[in-house]
């Protein structure tokens, strides 16, 4: 009962806010919500102790759904461990988030929409995470999808925001294109879309081939390859990233639930959940670990240069999901399901109280506008600081645990896959660790560069928007501490069980704890060194014309001053360091992914649609002539065709 | 004497149905004008599948092809007689029945 | 010495066909206007027909020398085709009081339409195939151009008929040849002489090609399209309804029963083509309703490209793939019912509107249609957990099953950009600023716009009993 508890009430929560928004008023709407969430959420910790630490995997059914021939796909929760974890990280966090969002909405017009919205979000991500067989995940898949494209719009009388829904929209459907395709490969290699079914069958058919284009190719490493396209769409890995920094024109809370703690994490989800697979194509594994790997470089390098406070997180979390990818793709599932799990926690965190900065400086993003508010919202600051803390991997915080996992997987792996992924790795983490800063000090510290209007407003959030922060805040700190064990370290054979698919004698978390001092040392090195950098650059620096402005009165001339100086930083920088950066997103991002990519695609499409809007031209001799060329073509074809 | 009809067969039948058919599929449109133009190229092309069906039969002596025929004419009386109605109602709205005019919806 | 045929199998269409001349009396003689009326007797007309194919023979029964046929294929075929057309017919009524041109001839005019769809269903010969397509498509020409003061409904009438007569007579002129060359006019007899010289004779295979022209122009699959956008955007929206779902399912049933039955031997032969066209079709329907602003014409578009992918199935030429095309029609028809009804509650104080910008912000002005259509645009592109996707599933999966892969592959690369138009109407809905609100609908209308929505729901949820149907259906073909 608990196990049905746990996945349908969201679902029941949105359903009554949904329908009966009006009748029930905004603290209806409220209440049953985060009530459906919380109960939800509640249930999950037995379940993950009985499931997970216990060892009692469960498949559940609700109902047959699907069967035709050979075809059978029932309707079924299953539990295992990685879907336990899944199912306690989703709720809990989504739990918090709902919570908040009832502050964080507080005037907002439609609010029982948006909690219906949420909730029925969470409903779908359950369903992913618990699919039993291939067919129910991408239903949970489009689910997720749907309500997201949903809440990007949100507040549809932002043309912005328009835009962005309708981009993750057309950018998922080609994601999806590839992993329905996946699952037909599937179907047509096993005959079957069951998991189960899968898995045992999946050792006979690792040498399988299919002809295709006239020549043979390894049927494991195409279907495993179609499913990372699907993962790549949904977790926004380069070349398919571009919906996710635009989504960020959604509501914080939205931000937070969607685009960090959930939904972009599916994408790693699914390649864990098919790791047996995965593991029988060893070339599919590469090319995961260097997308994954480009990813966390390249997101980072771009987050440097950012000054929107959500598109910089946004992109960091472009940056962490490169890391998950990478870890899976050295086939270490469990470092990066163990990373998905903490970066859920600081992630969340970071969103909401980035929301809470701009909800207390009146809807300002831009972080070079911010600046002094430390003191005014203590609490914020606090938190901020401890999610930037696990974040950047310092000891002893969430992402300390799981972040050198993964560094140390990747080095230990000894493939040049592997050691590419460690070098990107570290390089990311340096940035990761200098713009986390950046955001922190030019948003929190050095002189106020906020009009006066808007820093007489500044307050820190009301309670209901500061306990989730402070719950999401004791998960940042020890998540990483509770789960290293279980997850990556001595108990994890027990921990994971079946649910994780390695090859027998290919252990890399075994390889991970004995790499050598300086592997395990230097993520470390390298994310001190950028908080110093930061440091240096964003506090030192800006003291200087602060000092100079005191000297000479009016406000209003420091301001611009200091202004120009963040402007030369930007441009010396730039120009020396950070042009890859800028130019990685100017030049790479917007004009050639967006040219040649889901944009470009639709303007051919709109251009062509124009020309055959053209060919019908309402002239009844024309679509007669249609008609006869056409019969004409088909006999000469037939004719041709039969006598030859 | 007899040699001379002895020498028309099936095929000769064929081809003078074909270039019936032919021509009525060409009046449709090559013919830019007049809409009771196309009701009459509809016809011969009806009459060109008659002939067919007819030579068909005696060919195959099979009377299967000599009812269809009936069932054809029977149906495209009726069909003439609707088009014609429709091309009736169309030149009411717009006074017009030249082929050219019927071009109100595109795209 | 000829006996009597047994005329139990055509119970249904020789009722219907007695209620269609009953009911045209009651009008003529009855002074009041009596469209109502009879509309609610045809209805039950259809339902007493539906009543009948239940309760009669199921088996595979032939009569009237082998021209008539009955068997589970039929059955399935002609319960749809009734629903399509009872719910049509009731949408029509609800629209043409308010429009006030109702008519008394109206109902009778569908009734016979349908009649003529149940008697191409049945047809087993090539007579019976060519009276049925006609009496079908007469019944069509004039619905088409019923709104006789409009211009474009009776531009849509001339357009109809021109091109559907040049259809007709390419497939009459297809029949001949195949009767030429085929030695018979009966679909036994040319399975008989087809299977027996596979190598057949180029006549044969000529005739077939103008036969299947002319059902490609009766299910609209491209290049044979072109009427579509024009008629559908040109004639009375309730009777577009009807053309989207009634005729297509006859269509698509003679389709099937046509090439799966006397030329099921030569597959080899029309399986390319039907390959080719239903490409053409999806990625035609896929792109072209991209720049639509009109949204009966973007219907239009969007049918095309169902059809093309209901012809997957065709193509395939296996009972996996015929059960998944009439699978597909199942909800293709429920799914059109219930986005015509929310177009026809399309109406600003008393004033049917039909663009796409009318749309704007209806999320928020009429929270209850707008779900309903989003709900609809969803199932359509093909989105679980609704009907669509199993639908595009069911066909896709007899594709690949086939060793059809890339047919599949190119199917879901036009439904990506299906899906994009389609979800362009649902962001126009929810996120665009409001224009004008719509009247509330009318019973009926609001009716069957639920209706069709849940069953989207209900036939994902608990398909299983719609696919058995499907495949007993589609076992009485005879694919191998």
């Amino acid at each position: 009962m608990t196990y049905y508890l746990a996945v349908f009430m969201p679902l029941l929560g949105a359903f009554i806010a949904g329908f009966f928004g009006r009748a029930i008023g905004d603290r209806g709407a409220h209440i049953v919500t985060c009530l459906g969430v919380g109960i939800a959420a509640l249930c999950s910790i037995p379940i993950f102790s009985e499931v997970a630490l216990g060892g009692k995997d469960q498949v559940l059914p609700v109902a047959t759904w699907l069967t035709s021939g050979t075809f059978e796909a029932n309707w079924a929760l299953r539990f295992d461990t990685l879907s336990s974890v899944m199912v306690m990280t989703v709720t809990c966090v989504s739990t918090l988030i709902h919570i908040y969002a009832v502050g964080y909405m507080h005037h907002d017009d439609s609010q029982p929409r948006f909690m219906a919205y949420l909730s029925l979000f969470t409903f779908a991500m359950l369903m992913l995470v618990t699919a039993d067989n291939l067919v129910q995940l991408f239903f949970g898949w489009e689910g997720v999808g749907v309500v997201s494209y949903l809440l990007i719009g949100f507040w549809f009388k932002k043309p912005s925001a328009c835009a962005a829904a309708i981009k993750a929209f057309v950018v998922n459907r080609v994601g999806d294109f590839g992993f329905l395709l996946g699952i037909f490969g599937v179907f047509v290699l096993f005959d079957a879309v069951n998991f189960d079914v899968i898995f045992q069958a999946a050792p006979a058919k690792a040498d399988a081939s299919v002809h295709f284009f006239s020549r043979d190719w390894h049927a494991m490493t195409i279907i495993c390859l179609l499913l990372f396209v699907g993962a790549m769409g949904k977790s926004a890995q380069l070349f398919l990233h571009t919906w996710l920094p635009d989504a960020m024109e959604g509501p914080t809370p939205v931000s937070a639930l969607i685009h960090a703690a959930t939904m972009v994490t599916a994408g790693v989800f699914l390649v864990a959940r098919m790791s047996p697979l995965f593991e029988l194509a060893p070339d599919a594994l590469t090319v995961v670990t260097l997308i994954g790997a480009s990813t966390a470089f390249f997101a980072a390098t771009i987050g440097c240069v950012q000054n929107d406070i959500k598109r910089i997180i946004a992109y960091s979390t472009c940056s962490q999901l490169g890391y998950m990818f990478f870890a899976c793709g050295v086939s270490a599932y469990q470092a990066g399901i163990f990373h998905l799990m903490t970066h859920a926690w600081f992630k969340a965190l970071l969103f909401l109280s980035a929301g809470s900065v701009i909800h207390a400086m009146s809807e300002e993003q831009d972080i070079r506008k911010m600046g002094g508010i430390w003191k005014k919202i203590p609490f914020t600051y606090t938190v901020m600081w401890i999610g930037s803390l696990a974040l950047a991997g310092i000891p002893f915080f969430a992402g300390y645990y799981s972040k050198d996992m993964i560094l140390e997987a990747a080095y230990g792996a000894g493939s040049p896959a592997g050691r590419f992924a460690f070098v990107l790795g570290l390089a990311a983490a340096f940035m990761t660790a200098f713009y986390s800063w950046r955001l922190l000090f030019l948003t929190f510290h050095g002189k106020p560069r906020a009009d006066h209007h808007t820093m007489e407003h500044v307050h820190e959030s009301p309670l209901i928007m500061t306990i989730p922060l402070g719950g999401l805040a004791l998960g940042a700190l020890f998540a990483g501490f509770l789960g290293h064990d279980v997850f990556v370290g001595e108990g994890r054979a027990e921990f994971w069980r079946e649910a994780i698919g390695t090859t027998a004698g290919h252990d890399v978390i075994e390889a991970a704890h004995h790499v050598p001092g300086w592997v395990v040392a230097s993520p470390l090195v390298v994310s001190f060194s950028g908080i110093l950098l930061a440091y240096f650059l964003y506090i030192r620096r800006t003291d200087l014309p602060a000092k100079i402005a005191g000297a000479f009165p009016g406000v209003y001339q420091f301001l611009l001053n200091k202004w120009y100086f963040d402007e030369v930083y930007d441009f010396i920088f730039t120009k020396n360091v950070f042009r890859f950066g800028k130019w990685f997103w100017k030049g790479g991002d917007t004009y050639i992914i967006d040219g040649f990519g889901p944009d470009g695609l639709s303007s051919l499409i709109a251009r062509a649609a124009k020309r055959l809007g053209a060919v019908q031209s309402g002239y009844l001799y024309h679509y007669a002539f249609a008609m006869i060329v056409g019969i004409a073509a088909f006999v000469t074809w037939f004719v041709a065709g039969g006598a030859g | 004497m007899e040699s001379g009809l002895l020498h028309i067969g099936l095929g000769h039948y064929l081809t003078v149905s074909a270039i019936l058919f032919t021509l009525g599929i060409f009046g449709i449109f090559l013919n830019r004008k007049n809409l009771i133009v196309i009701l009459m190229s509809i016809e011969l092309m009806l009459l060109s599948v008659n002939i067919n069906l007819v030579s068909f039969s005696s060919f195959l002596n099979d009377l299967a092809g000599q009812v269809f025929t009936m069932l054809v004419l029977t149906v495209a009386a009726a069909e003439a007689a609707i088009g014609l109605a429709i091309v009736v109602v169309f030149y009411r709205n717009r006074r017009s029945i030249e082929v050219e005019d019927i071009n109100q919806m595109k795209g | 010495m000829s006996t009597m045929p047994d005329l139990v199998p055509a119970y249904p269409e020789i009722f219907l066909a007695l209620a269609g001349m009953a009911l045209l009396m009651i009008g003529v003689f009855r002074t009041k206007d009596s469209t109502g009326l009879l509309t609610w007797l045809a209805v039950a007309a259809m339902g007493v027909a539906a009543l009948l194919i239940v309760n009669g023979p199921q088996g595979p029964v032939k009569t009237f020398s082998g021209m008539f046929v009955v068997n589970s294929f039929t059955v399935f075929a002609k319960l749809l085709t009734l629903a399509g057309a009872a719910v049509s017919l009731w949408l029509i009524n609800a629209w043409v009081h308010k429009e006030q041109i109702a008519r008394f001839e109206l109902p009778v005019i569908v009734l016979f339409a349908t009649l003529g769809m149940l008697m191409m269903i049945s047809a087993n010969d090539l007579i019976s195939l060519y009276v049925g397509l006609e009496l079908q498509s007469l019944a069509l020409y004039v619905l088409a151009s019923y709104h006789r003061n409009n211009l474009r409904s009776t531009e849509a009438g001339v357009k109809y008929f021109v091109l559907g007569a040049l259809a007709s007579g390419l497939l009459l002129y297809g029949s001949s040849l195949v009767y030429g060359f085929g030695g018979t006019t009966s679909f036994d007899g040319l399975a008989t002489a087809m299977a027996s010289a596979p190598q057949s004779h180029v006549g044969v295979i000529i005739g077939i090609v103008f036969v299947i022209s002319g059902l490609a122009f009766k299910v609209s699959a491209v290049p044979f399209h072109m009427w579509t956008p024009d008629v559908y955007e040109g004639a009375p929206t309730p009777i577009t309804a009807f053309f989207s779902v009634a005729p297509k399912v006859a269509a698509l049933s003679l389709f099937l029963q046509v090439l799966a039955g006397p030329f099921a031997p030569l597959i080899g032969q029309w399986q390319q083509v039907i390959v080719f066209i239903s490409l053409l079709s999806m990625g035609w329907g896929a792109v072209a309703a991209v720049a639509q602003t009109n949204i009966k014409r973007l219907m239009a578009y969007s049918s095309i490209g169902h059809v093309g992918y209901a012809l997957i199935g065709l193509a395939v030429g296996t009972t996996e793939g015929a059960r998944g095309m009439l699978f597909y029609m199942l909800i293709y028809v429920f799914m059109n019912l219930g986005t015509f009804a929310v177009i026809l509650s399309m109406r600003v104080k008393g004033r049917a509107v039909e663009d796409i910008k009318d749309l704007s912000g209806i999320g928020k002005t009429n929270p209850g249609i707008a779900i309903a259509l989003a709900l609809l645009m969803f199932s359509m592109a093909g989105i679980p957990p609704l009907a669509g996707f199993l639908g595009k599933y069911f066909v896709f999966m007899a594709a690949i099953k086939a060793g059809m892969v890339p047919l599949a592959v190119f199917g879901l690369l036009a439904s990506v950009v299906a899906a994009f138009y389609y979800w362009r109407l649902v962001k126009i809905m929810y996120f665009d600023a409001p224009a004008d609100a719509f009247d509330p609908p009318d019973t009926a209308t609001g009716f069957i716009m639920t209706a069709c929505t849940v069953l989207m729901l209900v036939l994902f949820f608990e398909s299983a009993p719609f696919v058995g149907g499907a495949e007993t259906a589609a076992k009485a073909l005879s694919f191998g």
